[in-house]
């Protein structure tokens, strides 16, 4: 015999599915409009129709429009679409890490930043940058290598912090990775203050920038961050069941302490890829994932996607406005993330009264 | 469906302080047990430890035949749920999400939620009267709905065994007996083997089959309600003197702590015997009591409440034998027990056949120059159920100089303000 639901329920769990799919929708628009902006606009204008012809170009029956010159075609491949692709990359990153930070911690300050990944990748740049090592390999450079070295080294110390025998408490984790990140911060200060004619360029990495793409960091990021995003996004329901609790979370069947690990880990390796090429870029990873829940709700299955689509447009948005607002001088990109993403979360704040969720973090 | 439950040496140290020391129970398939004991007895760890949120430090756990060491979580997630005592929902999950959040251990890692896992769901949440619920958020709900949305996740991972980490915390009567039919109707109708912690004893005692007294990380007692709830086991456990009764409507076993003995302000060298005889007497001794008056009670059955009163604050009483008169040789001793007493108090009992021959004794000693006190004396028309005989032995102890008091607080002012001129009386009399 099935069980007979309420008409009134099913109409509203239908309700639900449609408002979920129509904000999907939506954010896949604004990401194509976002993305296409961003690689019409710049300091050289591009009509969009020859931008469109140079990238379908090798599509058969697709031809650029006469009057398309090489160096459209140089701006358009080598130098805005990469950028743009390593922008929606960066912020899927930050915004997927984010999320999964926020759900594992139980905490709503949580954001990619939060054990300190940043302050050792920011540590290891500085580094690179003093000693101005000529070391690189696969084609990257000192700066993105030792960031990246950097920031994996930070969560590995951070977690064995934190490690009792074999579980990892969170609050410990999130303790631990609070401290460390103050230690490395003042370490990554101190350096600075004695980086003479490199302040400049240390200071600059720090707040972030998408300057330095190009298409190798795209081909490495891209899939990288795909991959960093299924691996996550596979545990999401468990992700879910977390939120009620780690003892909960175990009496359901979730194997915890597992999991903890992978999303740590997974979570990790974003952040250091994201950092790594592009500086500590901050608020993506810390406002998306709220602006979603604010939207749809705190079920993983669709705030992990949304938020990465969500997170690439709001990145691709910010760049473009940070490299032509004052062309062709570029602003670093953290600062015009802030300064827009900042406003727009208060304003959500405000008109929904107040963050349903997150009622009391542990 | 049942599931069998068997603890063995169970210890458990946080930090070398031992909480578990060789815990040893077994439960067996479809029974329901209350697990008791006072606040840090280990009830919560050793819930824990069955649901392997702790690993002992020695001992072993098995369902059924196997250990549970061996079950993988998810596993143990399929045979058994647990309630915990704080929901956790602090986010904006649905009542349908969380429940169905029972049907994780079921569900592989690509595979989605199916009809039937639905069906399990909206089942659960019907037996548990949240369906209607259903759509709402968990955030919204009352302590009591939410409460029920756990259950129904529980009862939708189709258990066999459920473990109830005080599930009544925080409920009001109302949920509280609500809950507990719940659980009932669960170990009745789907065979669930259930233990829950629990505080309230008598409360329990109305829904369990079972008791598992746990004192200092040991099971001190096991069994029915009648082998555990013994004055000894609940002292011992719990460090207060209670007293076991028969409740009168249910006829179960019911535990009162009454407040041990009444902080005496001030020991007073007086003594004040009183006529007891009802529950109406109580409130009379344990003013006096708790004021620091030595009493004794008047003659009274073993079966009234003043009796166990005294009984239960050892104060020296005259004992009638049930249905019987007060016989002469016990008439005799009650004149003499009121001849060393200071003060005779008569509370407001009901006054029938059965203790007129007691007032006519208070009368006997009034004669005899004792102080004697009747409380609330307006001629008392309504617990007169002798047909005005004691009405009129009351008016005439009120001639010859009893003192009427309309309430407690002016009963206390005559025993405090009259202390000197009236024992300087005595003496003269004496």
């Amino acid at each position: 015999m099935p069980a007979v639901e309420s008409s009134r329920i099913i109409r509203s769990r239908k309700r639900e599915i449609q408002i979920k799919t129509l904000v999907f929708i939506a954010l896949l628009v604004l990401f194509f409009l976002t993305f296409t902006l961003g690689v019409v606009i710049g300091a050289v204008r591009i009509e969009w129709r020859v931008a469109a012809g140079i990238i379908f170009d090798p599509l058969p029956f697709v031809s650029m429009l006469p009057g398309t010159t090489d160096a459209h075609r140089d701006i358009l491949m080598e130098i805005r679409l990469p950028r743009v692709l390593l922008a929606a990359a960066v912020g899927s990153a930050l915004a997927v890490s984010g999320a999964t930070f926020q759900g594992l911690f139980r905490n709503p300050m949580a954001d990619p930043y939060v054990i300190g990944i940043s302050s050792g990748a920011a540590l290891g740049a500085v580094l690179a940058m003093l000693t101005g090592a000529g070391f690189a390999a696969g084609g990257f450079g000192a700066v993105p290598l030792f960031a990246f070295a950097g920031g994996l080294a930070t969560m590995l110390l951070v977690y064995n912090m934190a490690r009792v025998g074999s579980s990892v408490p969170v609050m410990t984790l999130l303790l631990a990775g609070i401290a460390v990140s103050a230690f490395l911060s003042a370490l990554v200060s101190l350096l600075t203050y004695f980086a003479g004619e490199k302040l400049h360029q240390v200071v600059f990495w720090m707040m972030g920038g998408l300057g330095g793409a190009s298409w190798l960091r795209v081909k490495v990021m891209l899939p990288y961050v795909a991959a960093g995003f299924c691996c996550i996004y596979v545990f999401a329901r468990d992700l879910n069941a977390l939120l009620l609790g780690e003892e909960t979370a175990r009496h359901l069947g979730v194997e915890t302490e597992r999991l903890k690990k992978i999303l740590l880990v997974g979570a990790s390796l974003l952040v250091a890829a994201a950092v790594s090429t592009s500086g500590i870029i901050g608020f993506v990873g810390l406002v998306v994932p709220h602006f979603i829940r604010l939207v749809t709700g705190p079920d993983h299955r669709f705030l992990l996607p949304a938020s990465a689509v969500l997170g690439a447009t709001l990145l691709i948005g910010t760049d473009t406005l940070a490299r032509t607002i004052i062309a062709p001088t570029e602003l670093p990109v953290g600062i015009i993330t802030a300064l827009v993403g900042a406003p727009l979360f208060i304003y959500l704040l405000k008109k929904r009264k107040r963050l349903r969720y997150f009622n009391s973090p542990e | 469906m049942s599931l069998r439950l068997a603890v063995h040496g169970l210890e458990i140290r946080y930090d070398a302080f031992p909480v578990l020391q060789g815990t040893e129970f077994t439960l067996q398939p479809g029974e329901l047990a209350a697990l008791i004991g006072a606040n840090g007895a280990g009830k919560s760890t050793l819930l824990r430890t069955i649901s392997k949120v702790i690993q002992p430090t020695e001992g072993s756990i098995y369902l059924d035949t196997r250990e549970i060491k061996r079950i993988s979580t998810r596993e143990t997630a399929r045979m058994m749920a647990v309630v915990p005592q704080d929901s956790g929902a602090d986010f904006e999950f649905t009542v349908e999400d969380i429940v169905l959040m029972g049907r994780l251990p079921y569900l592989g890692r690509f595979q989605k939620e199916g009809e039937k896992d639905r069906d399990a769901a909206f089942r659960a949440m019907e037996m548990t009267g949240v369906d209607h619920l259903a759509r709402r958020f968990v955030t919204s709900l009352s302590g009591g709905e939410k409460q029920r949305v756990m259950i129904a996740r529980a009862i939708c991972q189709e258990p066999r065994l459920m473990l109830l980490d005080e599930p009544t915390a925080n409920l009001d009567i109302g949920y509280q007996s609500a809950l507990l039919d719940l659980a009932v109707k669960l170990n009745r109708e789907k065979g669930v083997t259930i233990i829950a912690a629990i505080h309230d004893l008598n409360l329990a005692v109305q829904y369990f089959d079972r008791f598992l007294l746990l004192a200092e990380g040991k099971v001190l007692a096991s069994g029915r309600a009648e082998e555990v709830f013994t004055e000894v086991n609940i002292k011992t456990s719990y460090g207060v003197p209670a007293t076991i009764y028969r409740h009168p409507l249910h006829g179960r076993l019911q535990v009162s702590v009454a407040r041990g003995r009444p902080p005496v302000k001030e020991a007073k060298k007086l003594r004040v015997h009183v006529i007891a005889g009802g529950e109406e007497a109580l409130p009379t001794l344990e003013l006096l009591l708790s004021e620091g008056f030595e009493l004794s009670v008047g003659p009274v059955s073993n079966q009234d409440s003043g009796y166990r009163f005294a009984a239960f604050y050892r104060l020296p009483v005259l004992e009638v034998p049930p249905f019987s008169p007060v016989a002469p040789a016990l008439n005799d001793e009650h004149l003499q027990l009121m001849e060393k007493a200071d003060y005779i108090v008569v509370p407001p009992i009901p006054l029938g056949e059965g203790n007129l021959r007691n007032l006519e004794a208070v009368e006997q000693a009034l004669d005899r120059g004792r102080s004697v006190l009747l409380l609330q004396e307006d001629g008392a028309p309504e617990r007169d159920y002798t047909g005005g005989k004691a009405r009129e032995l009351l008016r005439r102890m009120w001639r010859k100089g009893a003192l009427p008091c309309g309430s407690l607080e002016e009963m206390l002012r005559v025993l405090y303000g009259g202390r000197g001129e009236d024992s300087s009386g005595n003496e003269k009399k004496g």
